[in-house]
């Protein structure tokens, strides 16, 4: 187990002083935050209303509340792409096969190569959540922070199994990510991300409560917005991790087989 | 440790047929049904080191990637220090070092020492034990000028020596080398195999399985030469024994004469 931290920890720097060695992308990062964050505010005031606002679950108003959705949805995007974008990189490279010739697991190989691009990731949420804090009155005093971590963590674990399974396509396919498309798109409409899904039509609701983003969603509104305890949060994490049980070793047996699949066709080098 | 080496037994590899358009799509579901291998057999013994010559697509790559875990055979059995290649590949790649023989495979943007230390903590070394390697291997493959700069900033001809240095990083007891003099310069290439012979083969301890087109490096290095043509092995004997076999003076002209060609027609590409 030692030896799997270890090797998570060598990807991580290695990932780290990449990234440290293309400095401006990080600064644009920053301020780019800032005007998503204006956007996401001045949009908010156009909509405002007595009326949306009680259709909301949480206080804060629609600005906290498409801000949440917005960003945490960026870390959906992160996790399904993160685990191909690694392995396009990897093959592209040469580096992929240089990897599965060392002595280090299969998944210490995705693990690891998933790890700095979820912290550059969730660096990026607070970026965004600390400039609505600090210019545009994003309300911090209801949150609870232990739950808040709680709760990304869980939805990263329950979200890699999926980004897992879309680079098991692109190892097999070498093109498209088709996990990311499905998801997204299900997401933008029943995910909750820009409107709560209460207001979605009977069959609509049905879909987002087999899609782990509602749960995310509503667990990162109600540990960031709604002063609860981190009891009141246990049972979206419940499911997220029910989620994360299915999907993970789904997601690890298939990329397996895929590899297995390219070794065998000879493939695992072709873009 | 056994004393072979690598034990192959009846390997045989088939590749499915490339397809364009629409059909592409089930590329990964295609019957393999091209040969690149056919029965092949030998043993590499501890200590031992067998050239592979044969012409382009003559199987010599398949083979040396079907040893390093990044291929599965069709049928047949590939035994690595006493491991099987399918069933045990982690174990295998314990007591293997590879080289690919391209300028590839190394993270652009970081020093050639982070690649290095990355690829050797991955094989498990120790920090200060692949720190020490590198220091080493820096000054004898003449890296020490390039230990600090970022890979994209090196030469051909050095990326080649540092992914050499780290294919024999972790110490293997098996080397696999694809053409591994490809992009060095003849100084270049010259010092290395003096290196592999003096420093890698002279003690005894490694195993050496590697693939070239030139000759006069087989010769230097190889006890034995495995001559593979369109899949098969044709031969395989001692430089001097292939020689004799063919009434030939030269290895280049026992090459022709075991391949079906005539000394002078251009088909197979090994030149020396």
């Amino acid at each position: 187990m030692t030896a799997f931290f270890r090797e998570l920890w060598l990807f991580f720097r290695r990932d780290l002083y990449i990234a440290k060695s293309y400095r401006s992308p990080f600064i644009m990062e920053i301020v780019q935050a800032l005007f998503g964050t204006a956007t996401f505010y001045y949009v908010a005031r156009f909509v405002e209303s007595p009326a949306l606002r009680q259709t909301l679950p949480q206080s804060g108003g629609y600005f906290a509340f498409s801000l949440i959705g917005f960003v945490f949805l960026d870390y959906l995007n992160a996790a399904l792409d993160t685990f191909d974008r690694s392995l396009e990189e990897a093959r592209d490279s040469g580096t992929l096969e240089h990897l599965l010739v060392t002595q280090t697991s299969l998944p210490a190989i995705l693990a690891g190569s998933a790890l700095y691009p979820f912290a550059a990731t969730t660096l990026r949420i607070a970026v965004y959540i600390a400039w609505g804090a600090l210019f545009f009155g994003f309300p911090l005093d209801s949150a609870n922070w232990p739950a808040v971590v709680l709760v990304l963590l869980v939805s990263l674990l329950a979200f890699s199994g999926l980004g897992i399974l879309s680079a098991s396509y692109l190892l097999l396919f070498k093109r498209g990510n088709p996990a990311k498309w499905l998801l997204l798109g299900v997401s933008s409409i029943a995910g909750g991300m820009l409107f709560p899904v209460s207001i979605l039509p009977d069959w609509l609701q049905f879909f987002a409560r087999l899609n782990p983003v509602t749960y995310a969603l509503n667990a990162m509104r109600a540990a960031l917005l709604g002063s609860v305890r981190l009891r009141d949060v246990l049972h979206p994490l419940a499911i997220l991790l029910l989620f994360a049980a299915i999907l993970l070793p789904l997601g690890m047996l298939t990329f397996a087989a895929a590899l297995r699949r390219t070794k065998s066709t000879g493939t695992l080098a072709h873009r | 440790m056994p004393d072979t080496a690598i034990s192959l037994q009846a390997l045989t590899k088939f590749f499915p047929p490339t397809r364009a358009g629409w059909r592409a799509f089930l590329q990964p579901f295609e019957k393999p049904t091209l040969p690149a291998l056919i029965d092949i057999s030998f043993e590499l013994r501890d200590g031992e080191s067998i050239a592979l010559l044969g012409a382009n697509g003559a199987g010599k790559s398949t083979l040396l990637r079907i040893l390093a875990t990044l291929l599965l055979p069709t049928s047949g059995y590939a035994t690595i220090a006493g491991h099987d290649a399918v069933s045990s590949p982690r174990a295998v790649r314990r007591s293997l070092g590879y080289h690919a023989g391209s300028d590839q495979g190394f993270y652009a943007r970081l020093t050639a020492r982070e690649n290095l230390l990355f690829f050797g903590r991955l094989n498990h070394l120790s920090a200060a034990t692949a720190r020490d390697r590198v220091s080493q291997f820096a000054g004898q493959f003449e890296l020490a000028g390039s230990l600090d700069r970022q890979v994209r900033t090196l030469s051909s001809g050095t990326i080649q020596r540092l992914s050499l240095a780290r294919a024999l990083l972790h110490s293997p007891s098996i080397l696999l080398l694809d053409e591994p003099t490809r992009s060095l310069d003849a100084i270049a290439a010259a010092s290395f195999r003096h290196f592999l012979k003096s420093h890698v083969m002279q003690p005894g301890k490694t195993s050496l399985l590697f693939a070239s087109h030139s000759l006069a490096e087989i010769e230097l290095l190889a006890n034995r030469v495995a001559v593979l043509q369109h899949g098969r092995l044709i031969a395989l004997d001692t430089p001097a024994a292939l020689k004799r076999q063919s009434s030939a003076s030269t290895l280049e002209e026992a090459f022709f004469c075991l391949t079906g060609h005539a000394h002078n027609s251009p088909a197979p590409e090994a030149h020396s």
